[in-house]
């Protein structure tokens, strides 16, 4: 029995050793990713909320969230250091030379030291971001569903249908500055809708189309043919069958694929960035003379505002509170948007199980 | 041959249903006495040289046969034999398919052609329901997949809709297993049950023929001998076509059998021949089970 | 669970006992003729053979086609063909009733050789028995299936005290040959009556518990394991 050679090789053996290797490349790896990423989203959290909630009730930043962006003015007054709000500012200064005035002296010189949208807050981003995310997301539903059907029940396999397919999957790739570009030259200069929310709506709609298409595509594959038989044998039509019993046990995945499509139309600068977005506008997208205009208005969008503020201003103690804090309820709303979708999918997900 | 009472023809928009005479007492409507048991039988189903291809490739070989009305008709024969083929022409399915084609012959049904420029298939399947191989149940409530049929024919009369559902059950048996349950999900149900509601959805919108393309292939022994006991039952009503790969069931339950091999039809008579006496001797081989 | 096809079975069964309650009036009445000489009641049991022929014709084809087209198992399966080798056995029987009846025609006019008595307590047996077995048939009690296969011995000894003494008879007297040996047959056909009364017995054995004892005397003695 001991004259035989052992039938288990001794340990730890080379192919042992070379897979904890790997495995440990592995982890590591995944580690960084990890740490890349509880950095970004720790500092924005950590610094944002710095200005978007406070020590005193409410406990939420108001003003942040309520207000339209202002200039800050940082000035030192009768030995004591001041930070305003455009309108703040100017009440005060108002309120300084009528005093002056009244006690016969002449005005004060205030110097100060200016930011822009350093102070106020983000309301018409936050606004306009969501009317962008809402409108482009119904869009690009309705059409991408539309053609996803089309393709998936009704088209006829053919040269004509691979055709369209590759052509969907070259869009995918497509850069978003292209597709800016794209809003540009045809809703913005060709169809006239100049700088609007209209023309935002459909640059980023046909930005995410591909995604919305593909995924649709195949939510609609995944629903057995044994319902669509079953229904047709039953004497409905091929549409009244899509319509009540393959559409909606493919909306969960349909909505799953939105989701995506939602952090991406939220979170790109350059689609909107010639078709829908101003640097600042004083009004609300609802304060319009007629309705009509309410689509042919440019808006204020979280990004765009992140882009401005991070790039075209000094990085300072003041302006990066407004910096943060914007980011930080960027990535508040976004994860809000898609929570919502989430527990909607998972409802509706749990009405129709297979 | 013994006449036949006139029915709607196929082309009627939103065929009537009959109404039961107490709206409280569900009772299996008595067979008019031309299809009593012993009596003998009218054709309803009339396939003549029917030849049917899969773009270029023939499935079906000039398929000459008459099928009974208020009887059970079984199809069998190998895997690929053509015998699914033809069922699903009986109500059309097959336009579904692309490159389908009928280079010849006709189906026709109380006379009137089936694929007739003047037929609407959609209006054909409300008279031929079908049932599956895989039991397909919607992902809805029991309640709505018994009325799906009738909900897309336009019917929204909640008694109207309450008592398809209750007969509809009953006439599959499963009434007494389910009637606490209308609006759980369909898909809780046992695979047999599951079997037999996708039969009572086909009853629901009255047929007069339902098809069955291996209905029990998926059930156990217990589930089957259910279903078989349901054919039986509703054999009553409705013009069966049983579509089975085992044999015994073609022998328990049907009135007549058809043998195809290669897309042909070999021999088509009453089972106990077939079983007993087969005229073909591809038939005596394959239904003793010595084939290839 | 019931089947929609139990119906056929229990139509079979029912057919069975019908044939074997026909057989029995046979047997009696084919005796009663006989002994009363009665030459219209002889005629009508020749007659009612077709009843008995059409009964197996029936029992076979029914059994026949449950086969094919129901593929019977276990006790279904014993039961079909238990049934068609029961009504072969009671065909039987009823073929001997004819015998004994056309003999009793012949007889009729002929003066006795002796009082029936044996031929009669022959009859009487060979009824029980069948009776006994149709019992099984219906209850399923073995126990007394194997008496009737036991009291088989009972009338092969009256059969065998028969041919003697016919034998004797016919020794002494010539004369008295043809009706001697017209009632050796007619003696000779109760004691196969009381055969297949047997065979009926051991088949409904069976039935009843899947257990051949033809031929296997030990089995035969005391009631069945």
């Amino acid at each position: 029995m001991s004259d035989l050679p052992h039938i288990f090789a001794s340990r730890p053996s080379r192919g042992r050793f070379l897979e904890r290797a790997t495995f440990w490349v592995f982890r590591l790896a995944t580690y960084l990713v990890l740490a890349c990423g509880l950095f970004v989203f720790g500092d924005i959290v950590v610094k944002g909320s710095g200005t978007v909630f406070q020590r005193e009730f409410p406990f939420v930043n108001t003003t942040f969230l309520t207000h339209s962006p202002e200039s800050l003015y940082v000035f030192e007054y009768k030995g004591q250091k001041h930070e305003m709000g455009d309108t703040e500012f100017r009440a005060f200064r108002e309120k300084e030379e009528a005093d002056a005035k009244v006690a016969g002296q002449p005005a004060p010189k205030i110097k100060t030291e200016s930011y822009v949208y350093s102070a106020g807050g983000i309301w018409p981003c936050i606004v306009g971001t969501v009317l962008l995310v809402v409108g482009s997301m119904t869009i690009a539903l309705f059409l991408g569903v539309s053609s996803a059907i089309y393709l998936s029940e009704y088209a006829r396999d053919g040269r004509f249908v691979r055709f369209i397919r590759l052509a969907i999957l070259n869009l995918a790739g497509v850069p978003s500055i292209v597709f800016g570009l794209f809003g540009l030259a045809m809703f913005v200069l060709a169809l006239k809708w100049n700088v609007s929310l209209i023309a935002g709506w459909f640059t980023l709609a046909f930005m995410v189309l591909p995604v919305v298409i593909t995924a649709s595509e195949e939510a609609l594959k995944s629903v057995p043919k044994g319902f669509r038989d079953g229904s047709l044998a039953l004497g409905a039509t091929k549409w009244q069958t899509i319509r009540s019993n393959v559409l909606p046990y493919a909306l969960p995945g349909i909505l799953t694929s939105s989701i995506l499509g939602i952090a991406r139309v939220a979170g790109e600068t350059a689609p909107i960035m010639f078709t829908a977005a101003y640097v600042v506008r004083d009004k609300l997208p609802w304060e319009v003379d007629k309705l009509g205009d309410f689509f042919f208005q440019g808006v204020m969008a979280l990004p765009y505002h992140i882009y401005v503020v991070s790039s075209k201003i000094p990085q300072n103690e003041y302006t990066e509170r407004v910096q943060y804090g914007t980011a930080f309820v960027f990535l508040l709303i976004v994860g809000l948007i898609a929570a919502t979708s989430i527990v909607l999918r998972n409802k509706l997900r749990g009405s129709y199980k297979w | 041959m013994v006449t036949v009472t006139p029915s709607p023809s196929l082309t009627s928009t939103a065929a009537p249903m009959e109404t039961p005479a107490a709206p409280t007492k569900f009772s299996v409507t008595v067979p008019p006495a031309s299809a009593a048991k012993s009596g003998v039988a009218t054709t309803l189903i009339n396939i003549e040289n029917f030849d049917f291809y899969y773009g270029a490739k023939q499935a079906l070989f000039d398929i000459n046969l008459k099928l009974d009305d208020k009887r059970v008709t079984a199809f069998i024969g190998p895997s690929g034999c053509g015998k699914s083929t033809l069922l699903r022409c009986l109500n059309r399915m097959n336009d579904l398919i692309d490159g389908t084609s009928i280079k010849r012959g006709s189906i026709s049904i109380r006379d009137v052609d089936i694929y007739g420029r003047d037929v609407d298939a959609i209006e054909l399947r409300k008279r031929v329901g079908m049932v599956f191989q895989k039991s397909n149940p919607f992902p809805k409530s029991i309640y709505e997949n018994i009325t799906y049929g009738l909900r897309i024919q336009g019917v929204k009369t909640k008694s109207r809709l309450d008592e398809v559902v209750e007969k509809s059950l009953r006439g599959a048996a499963l009434w007494d297993e389910v009637k606490d349950r209308l609006h759980e999900s369909g898909l809780g149900l046992s695979g047999g049950q599951q079997q037999r509601l996708c039969i009572a959805r086909t009853i629901a919108v009255e047929p007069e023929v339902i098809l069955m393309d291996e209905p029990c292939s998926a059930l156990d022994p217990i589930a089957t001998s259910k279903v078989e006991e349901l054919i039986h039952e509703l054999k009553k009503q409705f013009t069966i076509i049983i579509v089975t790969h085992s044999m015994q069931q073609a022998a328990r339950c049907s009135d007549k059998t058809a043998f195809f091999y290669m897309g042909k039809l070999i021999e088509y008579d009453d089972t106990r021949n077939i079983f007993m006496n087969p005229a073909n001797p591809q038939t005596e081989a394959y239904v003793s089970g010595r084939f290839g | 669970m019931k089947r929609f096809f139990d119906a056929e079975l229990e139509n079979f069964r029912s057919n069975l006992i019908l044939m074997g309650e026909t057989s029995i009036r046979q047997v009696r009445d084919a005796v009663k003729a006989l002994v009363e000489g009665d030459i219209a009641l002889a005629d009508r049991v020749i007659a009612a053979d077709d009843e008995i022929d059409n009964f197996e014709i029936k029992i076979d084809e029914e059994a026949m086609l449950y086969m094919n087209l129901r593929a019977p198992i276990a006790t279904e399966l014993r039961l079909v063909i238990v049934g068609m080798k029961a009504s072969h056995d009671l065909e039987r029987v009823g073929d001997e009733c004819t015998t004994i009846a056309k003999r009793a025609v012949r007889l009729a006019g002929l003066p006795p050789l002796k009082p029936y008595i044996d031929i009669p307590r022959m009859a009487d047996i060979a009824i029980e028995m069948l009776r006994d077995a149709l019992d099984c048939f219906l209850n399923g009690d073995t126990d007394k299936a194997l008496a009737v296969v036991r009291r088989d011995a009972e009338v092969d000894a009256i059969n065998k005290q028969l041919y003697r003494e016919l034998s004797s008879f016919m020794i002494e007297n010539p004369a008295t040959t043809t009706r001697a040996l017209e009632l050796m047959f007619i003696s000779k056909s109760l004691e196969r009556i009381a055969d297949h009364a047997c065979n009926i017995a051991e088949e409904m054995v069976f039935l009843a518990k899947a257990q051949d004892i033809r031929h296997r005397e030990e089995l035969k003695k005391g009631t069945t394991a």
